[in-house]
């Protein structure tokens, strides 16, 4: 019984979703032909059609608050990505977007290639290592462990550079705009990481203070008095552009196919790499992390990379969603992905959570818009809705309902032995945990 | 609120507006020194299991310099936070001029006319001398506005009654340690305190600042306030006390008055007899050097700017030998510690050799590569992640090692984890469990775990022992000659003396960051060690040698 009852509590998000669902299908219209709107393949792609860029978002997001910091930036950032794809998509020659996106693909491209090489060639020499029974690192030699990635990376850069620069006259194409505004959108998230872990900023500032200044970047690269930069398939942009807002094989919209391939990617590294690991290390105490030898300053950087990365994807499909690129595009984004990575019960202490809570989250919000869309309800009241919706399932997920509902039955028996249940140690807050430790130690002083 | 602060308008008529308690003190002035004003019997007190006062008496005369001294641990402390109400649910009662008082908070325990003056003090640095004298208790101009002119004018009053000439508009940061001291006594002489419990006075002070707070501490006393004053400075205690009451291990050894104590009396109190010798285990005097350390200095920054945290530390560690660091908190133990980890924080110079060859440490990462692990002082906070398995805290150092191109291995995590339960006895569900929900002892043997996993050669140990209880002790002790047998070297840093001569083959002593010597096995007794730690001591300890 007791089994159960834990296994639905450690399900309750997934019952949740099955709720809403629920919910959905029983209110929803039917069609004149007597099918069920709600449940049709046709709505449900286009929910997750809908999810897929707040989604990407939510996915980088959900490493960022893992590791126990914040990322306010991936809307504005997010927004220029827009207007960089949408320029070089409409835009032959050297605009303000190919400037700064050619260089930033070469330089991100190349570093990537290098560093991939000298991680293959580690777990190389790790392997051999492990077959001889111990683990010790024997590596390449220091030259050439510098030499070869570098060299590699060299040839890289040399490639993407022969082949960005041969589409600038003309336009890019999909494959251009695909490797270049992402590009640029990790450099953004590259200096957010720099910032943090080696100017020791706040997250919260440092990511807030590149929220204003990328809108700030995206308005003047987009440089006309409304800053919207239109993107007609077929008219002023490559016909194959279409592809990105197509179905994939007719079964599913090829924006969510780059959601859950994220979801996936992302949801078994960090499950089963070492840099996933770090990060719940990290955002579960990171002065233990540290002491245990890991280098948090480029696990955080990776993460804000990451999320950087991801917002700029998100661009990409916003453009070939909306046809075209804004500098606001993304406006408000960073808030709704922070909703839907604490609705999927990720702690914004860090350490705790995933990315299936996340997947969870972000479905619930796109599930929810819809029922109320079918509905015809204002889209003000959909505000209020979600409001709610984070606060009661914040509320459930951390099971600070039950303790309220503990705490008035103890008032309520007067009882000195019903004592509240709170105290699972596991589930104390920081302050509260802190608080314990120093109790503890307090009789040794 | 408003009544709390006729303490104000006392300063002109004072005691009119005191309530009856106090009236009993005036009644009491004529005779100093005689009557009980705190009187505390059987006082018991355990933390998470652990025993830290044991059936405790202490009782405290109007007017009295009451000291009260113990080796770290000893429960000094604790005794202290239980009298000023900051400890509740303990054993025993506390009786206040023959009412019994149970004080379920502070501020409870400041209206009965007892403060407390804390080691580190409380005061808030970007506000007013008046400001932090009466904060939380303002005097207020119908009940809203703060009445400046009253509390500035109150507060000039009290720091005039203590002899000091700090202006009261001045910003705390800007004082020094001493006078900082002096404006938490004027606040606590704003609460009309009788009763005043200082820890540690002295610790940060200068030694002309120390002459000024033992003449207005004495004046205090003169005035009629019993203070209970806790040092490590025997000599200062001396000087200043009319009473002592040692405790040690929870338990209290002796109570008596100065004039027929020494200072031989009062060590050999706090130190107890001497502990048996660990035969078993024989001293490696032998084997290689593993790690040598050369004129270790540390420059750190603490609140009042840079400072010297270590002065020049030397020695030496060889395989298979577990060498003791000894001293009082704050003599620069755990700097050592953290500067041959890399994880000082300040300035370090000098030189450290492992196995000869000179290297040089930056991070935990260069320490661990190198074969040094730390098993820290404070395990919650900086050594495990509390909801995170078994498995996952013990494999974490390891987990880049047994990763290939980065993807963990799952099944050698989990093997290295039920090794390390295995050698390490923890008591657990299974390497599943979480490590929030271990006791002590066994998490402290996680933490263990996790660095053994990266087979160090150079285990660094800060309290190991620290608030696990006895049997868990035991079985740590136990490890740890298991580990020096298996040819580690060993530093184990502890304030519990019979720990520190029990485990150490040699003992490094400290003193307010000075390496004070280091004793051999067989001239390490309490009464050598704590004279190389006591400040003020090893002159004293010289002259009688000489």
């Amino acid at each position: 019984m007791t089994a159960l009852l834990r296994l639905l509590s450690r399900t309750k998000l997934y019952w949740g979703l099955l709720l809403i669902c629920l919910i959905g299908a029983l209110t929803s219209p039917y069609t004149s032909s007597g099918h069920n709107i709600f449940l049709s393949y046709g709505n449900l792609t286009d929910v997750l059609r809908q999810v897929s860029i707040t989604g990407l978002v939510a996915t980088g997001m959900t490493m960022v608050i893992l590791l126990g910091g914040i990322d306010l930036s991936v809307g504005s950032v997010m927004g220029f990505s827009t207007v960089i794809c949408a320029m070089l998509l409409t835009k032959p020659g050297w605009t303000a977007a190919s400037v700064m996106g050619v260089p930033a693909a070469i330089l991100v491209g190349g570093a990537a290639v290098a560093l991939a090489v000298r991680f293959i060639f580690a777990g190389l020499a790790r392997g051999r290592d492990v077959s001889a029974g111990r683990r010790r690192e024997i590596a390449l030699s220091r030259r050439q462990s510098t030499a070869i990635p570098g060299l590699l990376g060299l040839v890289a850069t040399i490639a993407i550079g022969w082949w960005t620069m041969n589409q600038v006259p003309t336009k890019f194409g999909v494959l251009g705009v695909l490797l270049i505004a992402p590009c640029l959108a990790m450099v953004l998230g590259g200096v957010n990481g720099l910032l943090i872990v080696t100017g020791r900023l706040q997250p919260f500032i440092a990511t807030l203070a590149m929220m204003v200044s990328a809108l700030g970047i995206a308005r003047l690269t987009a440089g006309s008095d409304n800053a919207v930069v239109p993107v007609y398939t077929g008219t002023n942009a490559t016909e194959a552009f279409e592809l990105l807002r197509s179905m994939l094989w007719g079964v599913l919209p090829v924006p969510s196919v780059f959601f859950l391939a994220a979801i996936i990617l992302f949801g078994a590294i960090l499950r089963f790499t070492t840099f996933g690991r770090y990060a719940y290390a990290i955002g579960g105490n990171v002065e233990a992390a540290k002491l245990s030898g890991i280098k948090v300053a480029q696990v955080q950087l990776t993460a804000y990379l990451l999320s950087g990365l991801l917002a700029g994807i998100a661009g990409v499909l916003f453009v070939a969603q909306y046809r075209q690129g804004k500098p606001d595009a993304g406006t408000g984004l960073e808030l709704d992905a922070i909703a839907a990575v604490v609705i999927g019960g990720t702690s914004l202490m860090g350490g705790r959570g995933g990315l299936a809570g996340t997947f969870v989250g972000v479905l619930i919000f796109g599930l929810l818009s819809d029922i109320l869309q079918l509905q015809n309800i204002d889209s003000n009241v959909q505000l209020v809705m979600k409001g709610l919706i984070i606060v009661c399932t914040v509320l459930v997920q951390e099971q600070n309902l039950g303790q309220l509902v503990a705490r008035w039955q103890f008032r309520r028996s007067g009882d000195e032995h019903v004592g509240p249940k709170t105290a699972e140690p596991h589930r104390l807050p920081s302050a509260a945990k802190a608080q314990f430790a120093r109790e503890d130690l307090d009789e040794a002083s | 609120m408003g009544t709390r602060f006729d303490a104000l308008g006392a300063e002109d008529a004072r005691g009119a507006s005191r309530a009856s308690p106090a009236a009993v003190l005036g009644s009491r002035a004529g005779a100093p020194g005689r009557e009980i004003v705190l009187c505390a019997e059987q006082i018991s007190k355990s933390f998470a299991g652990v025993k830290a006062l044991h059936n405790v008496d202490f009782d405290l005369r109007h007017g009295e310099v009451h000291a009260l001294m113990g080796e770290n641990g000893a429960g000094k402390s604790t005794l202290m936070k239980i009298l000023a109400g900051v400890h509740t649910g303990y054993d025993g009662t506390v009786l206040i001029e023959g009412h019994t008082a149970s004080f379920s908070g502070v501020r409870l325990a400041e209206e009965a006319g007892v403060a407390i003056i804390h080691q580190e003090l409380n005061l808030v640095p970007e506000l007013s001398v008046a400001d932090n004298i009466f904060l939380g208790r303002e005097p207020l101009i119908g009940g809203v506005l703060i009445d400046r002119r009253r509390m500035v004018s109150a507060a000039k009053r009290l720091l005039a009654r203590l002899g000091v000439t700090i202006a009261p508009e001045t910003r705390v940061a800007g004082l020094r340690v001493g006078e900082q001291q002096l404006v938490e006594i004027a606040k606590a002489l704003s609460l009309n305190a009788r009763i005043l419990i200082m820890d540690e006075p002295t610790s940060a002070l200068s030694s002309s600042e120390c002459d000024t707070l033992f003449k207005i501490v004495r004046q205090l006393a003169a005035e009629g306030v019993a203070i209970i004053y806790t040092s490590h400075r025997i000599e200062e205690v001396l000087e200043l006390a009319d009473r002592v009451t040692v405790l040690r291990d929870g338990r209290q050894v002796m109570t008596a008055p100065i004039g027929e104590l020494s200072r031989e009396a009062i060590i050999s109190a706090m130190v107890g007899r001497e502990m048996a010798a660990n035969a078993s285990r024989k001293a490696a005097q032998d084997g290689a050097v593993v790690l040598s350390v050369q004129k270790l200095t540390l420059d750190t920054l603490g609140p009042h700017g840079w400072r010297r945290t270590l002065h020049g530390v030397s020695f030496a560690l060889r395989r298979g030998e577990i060498l003791g660091i000894g001293g009082l908190l704050g003599s620069g133990r755990t700097e050592i510690l953290e500067s041959i980890f890399g994880v000082s924080r300040g300035w370090r110079d000098g030189s450290i050799a492992i196995d000869g060859a000179a290297v040089d440490i930056n991070s935990p990462t260069d320490a661990y590569r190198l074969g040094v692990a730390l098993v820290s002082e404070d395990r919650k906070e900086r050594g495990l992640h509390l909801t995170a398995s078994i498995c996952d805290n013990v494999a974490l150092p390891s987990i880049g090692a047994l990763s290939r191109f980065g993807l963990r291995s799952f099944a050698g995590e989990r093997a290295l984890a039920t090794d390390m339960v295995e050698r390490l006895s923890v008591r657990c569900a299974g390497i599943g469990q979480e490590v929030a929900a271990l006791s002590g002892g066994n998490q402290q043997k996680v933490v263990i775990g996790k660095w053994l996993g990266t087979e160090p050669r150079i285990l660094l140990l800060d309290e190991p022992t620290r608030g696990i209880d006895i049997g868990a002790k035991q079985e740590i002790y136990r490890l740890i000659f298991n580990l020096a047998a298996q040819g580690l070297g060993i530093i184990v840093v502890t304030s519990e003396m019979p720990e520190l001569l029990l485990l150490s083959d040699r003992i490094l002593v400290m003193c307010e960051g000075r390496q004070t010597g280091i004793l051999a096995r067989e001239n390490a007794t309490q009464e050598t060690v704590m004279r190389l730690a006591a400040p003020g001591m090893a002159a004293w300890s010289q002259g009688a040698l000489s």
